[in-house]
């Protein structure tokens, strides 16, 4: 075989080798073993036009509930160990209960269970990506209605 | 039906060039030793093959270097251009021979790097693959209504549970107000 057809085939075996080693690293991507979760309870009314600064990295995301006025009630996060769960008090003697599910670093499965005196009010899987967000809202409170932003993050 | 003659004429070629194994080299050579006509056209053969030695030995000694010698020997001592010499040096620079591992090499670290960087810091992306649309798996609201939204501007999920039909939370009689038109 001629040198340059040598160095190809060097190059090739080569390329070939590094993609290998890099599918075993892609393979071997650790589930996350902590996950922070992040819930705000929101109160969302029609009375004054008041928007609480400290929801300003979510006015974005509350502007498309064409309320008027938006005041954090409640702000907590917690660690929960893979297979755990976190239990937040929500105001209006409810609760909220967030399982993480199966996981990768990228994307993660919350169970969230909001329940108000013993009743439950819905239970639902969510998926989302690591660091994101979304917003569960609806149950009435103080004259208007309780939203709440729950996000994950796989540690 | 091949008669012996023609078997050993097909194999005479290969004979002469020795290529046939030992028996087979020895039937063919009894049988010419016994054949004049098989031997005959082993004589016409080996003639044949003479004359084309003849030949392509004498090819290359017709062919004039008269010419050809004096280009070579201005070629080699041409003092090569600065725009070739910049060009030959640009050139190896770019693709060194020893260094062609590198460059898939650098393309896999580059891979690793990016994924790495996720490792290093889960919830960062690169600018643009940021998605925070969330999925929902599986909903239940236990016979209230919800309605799932998907604002697309702001990548945002909102699911929103609707009190009963009478317009009162059944379990703290609380009235809220009008329902988000989202």
């Amino acid at each position: 075989m001629s040198l340059p057809g040598k160095r190809a085939r060097r190059v090739l075996h080569f390329s070939i080798l590094c993609c290998f080693v890099s599918a075993l690293g892609g393979a071997a991507e650790i589930s996350p073993q902590t996950f922070q979760v992040k819930i705000g309870a929101i109160l969302a009314s029609n009375q004054g036009n008041e928007f609480d600064a400290r929801l300003a990295h979510l006015k974005k995301q509350l502007e498309v509930l064409k309320y008027r006025s938006y005041r954090l009630l409640k702000e907590e996060s917690q660690k929960v160990q893979r297979k755990g769960n976190a239990t937040f008090d929500i105001p209006g003697g409810r609760s909220l209960v967030v399982t993480p599910q199966e996981s990768g670093t990228k994307q993660l499965a919350l169970r969230v269970h909001l329940q108000q005196g013993g009743k439950p009010l819905i239970d639902t899987t969510v998926r989302l990506n690591s660091g994101g967000n979304f917003l569960l809202g609806g149950p009435p409170h103080e004259g208007g209605a309780l939203v709440i932003s729950i996000s994950a993050t796989a540690q | 039906m091949m008669n012996r003659c023609d078997n050993v004429r097909d194999r005479m070629g290969a004979w002469l060039d020795g290529e046939l194994s030992r028996s087979d080299f020895e039937e063919v050579r009894v049988h010419l030793e016994s054949c004049p006509a098989c031997r005959e056209e082993q004589r016409q053969l080996e003639k044949l093959q003479a004359s084309l030695k003849e030949l392509l030995v004498a090819a290359p000694s017709n062919v004039s270097f008269e010419q050809f010698w004096p280009g070579v020997e201005q070629r080699i001592k041409r003092q090569r251009s600065w725009y070739e010499n910049l060009l030959g040096w640009a050139r190896d620079l770019a693709a060194p021979p020893q260094l062609a591992w590198a460059v898939p090499a650098v393309i896999v670290l580059l891979l690793m790097g990016v994924f790495s960087l996720e490792s290093f810091w889960p919830g960062m992306r690169l600018a643009g693959q940021r998605n925070n649309f969330a999925s929902i798996d599986s909903i239940d609201a236990f016979g209230r209504n919800i309605a799932l939204l998907r604002e697309n501007e702001t990548k945002t999920t909102i699911i929103w549970l609707y009190q009963n039909q009478e317009g009162e939370d059944e379990s703290t009689g609380e009235k809220s107000e009008a329902s988000p038109s989202f």
